[in-house]
């Protein structure tokens, strides 16, 4: 894991220093509403329906296991003795006293943590493949390269002020588990025919009310060349993206209104002046940040595990490995997923306990290292197969050993109209009433992967475009309804990003189960063997779904 | 009347009668004199020949007056005085000394003194930036 130098400490205290002293400028009422809004957005401090929110900053879902600690000691001291972990990979406290916050920040401070450029319309966390560093499919590790660019975004005095929020996401694994399709900047790190690193840049991406799939603009671009891209992409971006309507200041806009061939050309003519600039990077710089990433300490592991005998005699921990654990790059590991999935708790909330536990777990069977996952569960990324019994015992015990990452009880959800001021509906609720419904393990089981991903507003923050089926609060005559879509994923090796089809007039809350309850049905009755749920729908389209919702006719 | 804060030999120092320039729009300017930009305006090469540049800020959190003295002081070479004006608030001037300007007119609703220490809340920056040309891995030695 990457550690702070002098340079990163004195940085972050001399935040930490600068936003007290605006905090206190705004007690002091020597700053207005508007004004500490932008300043205090900068820091991750919302101010939502029922008290402020903070988002901390888990860059590229990165975490140690004394940092959860922290985690912990903040979700008890300041909070109600629980974080949430959000889709960006940051973690969020939904109960801080805004005066606390330069608190807050100084004892995230303490374990090289901060919450700067978590909201406002900055460059937000650069985020990644959760399982970087560890998945077997993985060609390049990109926490490097997502370092490289946080330290190159953080409190950059050129854009710091975009049009709108601005957020990038690296992978460099076969399988996108980040999501890059759908971001303003999506990078793919990959391997030219030399062997050398290179990326290829899809700019324009999102979700929102106008969702997007990005498209290629660069491709095979070196590794030197990296940062000075970027600046010409913020730079054209930052100039010409569109500041009169906050619905249409997002970069996609403005790829789409300059046409992806007219956008690249512009960034190209941009890029030529200051390709070869001092901000090219460097290799000692390059060396510096890799060698932050070397991988832990591995030991061969010769004897044989037990996990054949332990799973006959323990069917659940037998769901559980097929489910959450992973294949690892190295013999004898593997990477664990930890959900928070279990019914009747908020997806991707967490108790202050539950959070040291897992830090604990980390110390004991991963190095000390632990990860934030989009879909909003930990991951232990490297975890000796031998453990596995043994951690999954203590998981259940903690209620953070539910089987069903990638399963229809593993949903995507936003906070939604309990805590958050943007959006036109609850999403928790109707997450719960789906987890009740469908408590049948093998049921579930047998459906296999599928994404549910609930927004509760067209913002999207539950990603419900890119969920298999995706579920979307909207206000009609200020009543909650949910519309439904079908078919969206976020995109691998094989199948690009798709987003999802509407599937007709949206419903009352009360109806979502029953409604998700025959939507599965047509996928039952019409699959092929083990086809999954994508791939039945992408051969039967979204007709025979609406017929069993809305009968014929409609 | 507003108050102009300005970098001189000496430091930063706030210039009672900073205000007195004859400022030329785009259209009616002629090279030598002083020039007032739109934040969204494009940048041309004799511009160079201005003798200052004001950029016009409509809000404080609209940041295409940064980019645009970016290119003015890198691209273009453009030496002279370079003015921020409109909605200048003593809590982005720090970027703005960063992207070029050394001169920054402050509003009457604002306090000029507050302004002048508020330039500098950092000494531990990572970018290259106009004031320092090269980022944090080519000046510092890193990872001690």
């Amino acid at each position: 894991m990457y550690k702070y130098d002098d340079f990163d400490r004195t940085f972050v205290a001399e935040r930490v220093a600068h936003y007290r002293a605006q905090t206190e400028r705004y007690l002091d009422g020597k700053l207005s509403e508007d004004e500490f809004l932008q300043l205090r957005l900068r820091n991750g401090l919302y101010v939502q329906r029922l008290a402020p929110m903070l988002r901390v900053a888990v860059p590229y879902g990165t975490l140690s296991a004394d940092q959860l600690r922290m985690l912990a000691h903040i979700a008890r001291r300041y909070d109600r003795g629980y974080g949430h972990l959000s889709t960006r990979q940051n973690m969020q406290f939904n109960w801080p006293e805004l005066a606390e916050v330069p608190d807050i920040l100084e004892d995230l401070a303490s374990v090289e943590m901060h919450a700067i450029q978590t909201s406002g319309n900055c460059i937000r966390n650069t985020t990644t493949d959760e399982f970087a560093g560890a998945a077997a499919d993985e060609i390049v590790d990109a926490r490097p390269y997502c370092e490289l660019i946080r330290q190159w975004s953080t409190n950059h005095p050129e854009f710091d002020w975009l049009p709108r929020k601005f957020k990038i996401a690296v992978t460099g694994a076969q399988e996108d588990r980040a999501a890059i399709a759908v971001h303003d900047i999506g990078i793919q790190a990959r391997h030219d025919d030399n062997g050398d690193v290179v990326f290829d840049f899809y700019v324009g991406g999102g979700l929102g009310r106008t969702p997007v799939i990005g498209p290629l603009i660069r491709e095979g671009l070196p590794v030197a060349h990296l940062l000075t891209y970027l600046e010409a992409v913020m730079r054209v971006y930052n100039r010409y993206g569109r500041r009169d309507n906050k619905y249409k200041a997002r970069i996609k806009i403005l790829v789409r209104a300059m046409g992806a061939d007219g956008f690249q050309s512009r960034v190209d003519e941009e890029w030529a002046h200051i390709k070869d600039s001092a901000s090219t990077v460097s290799e000692s710089e390059m060396e510096r940040l890799i060698a932050a990433f070397a991988p832990p300490t591995f030991v061969t592991l010769v004897e044989e595990d037990n996990l054949e005998s332990q799973r006959l005699e323990h069917p659940q921990f037998s769901h559980w490995l097929h489910h959450n654990v992973v294949p690892h790059k190295r013999k004898g590991y593997a990477i664990v997923t930890l959900s928070t999935k279990a019914t009747g708790v908020p997806p991707g909330d967490v108790s202050d306990e539950q959070m040291d536990a897992v830090a604990g777990w980390a110390d004991a069977y991963s190095f000390g290292e632990l990860r934030i996952s989009h879909e909003q569960n930990f991951v232990l990324p490297h975890v000796p197969r031998g453990k596995l019994f043994e951690l999954w015992q203590a998981a259940t015990e903690a209620d953070l050993g539910t089987a069903n990452a990638g399963l229809l009880t593993d949903m995507i959800c936003c906070p939604g109209g309990d805590y958050c001021s943007l959006a036109n509906a609850k999403s928790i609720p109707v997450a719960e009433a789906i987890q009740r419904r469908f408590d049948n393990y093998d049921y579930v089981h047998d459906l296999g992967n599928l994404d549910i991903n609930i927004s509760g507003c067209m913002n999207a923050c539950g990603h419900h475009h890119v969920g298999h089926i995706g579920i979307l609060g909207v206000d009609k005559k200020g009543e909650e309804f949910y519309q439904i879509s079908l078919g969206g994923h976020s995109g691998h090796s094989s199948t690009a990003a798709a987003l999802g089809q509407i599937i007709g007039p949206s419903f009352a809350r009360n109806e979502v189960p029953d409604v998700i309850a025959r939507i599965l049905d047509v996928y039952v009755d019409n699959r092929h063997n083990e086809e999954s749920f994508l791939h039945c729908f992408q051969r039967i389209g979204l007709d025979p779904f609406k017929e069993r919702i809305y009968g014929n006719g409609n | 009347m507003a108050t102009v804060i300005k970098q001189t030999p000496d430091g930063w120092t706030i210039d009672q009668d900073g205000s007195a320039l004859d400022w030329k729009s785009a259209e009616d300017w002629q090279p030598g004199e002083a020039l007032r930009l739109a934040g969204d305006e494009e940048p041309n090469p004799e511009f160079s020949s201005a003798s200052a540049i004001a950029i016009d800020f409509p809000a404080f959190n609209d940041g295409r007056g940064l980019s645009l003295a970016v290119l003015l002081r890198t691209r273009y070479q453009f030496t002279g005085e370079l003015r921020a004006c409109g909605d200048v608030h003593e809590d982005i001037t720090h970027y703005m000394v960063r992207c070029g300007f050394d001169s920054m007119e402050i509003s009457d609703e604002r306090n000029p003194q507050t302004a002048l220490s508020a330039l500098f809340p950092y000494s531990a920056l990572y970018q290259a930036s106009v004031t320092q040309p090269e980022p944090a891995y080519r000046r510092v030695n890193r990872g001690v």
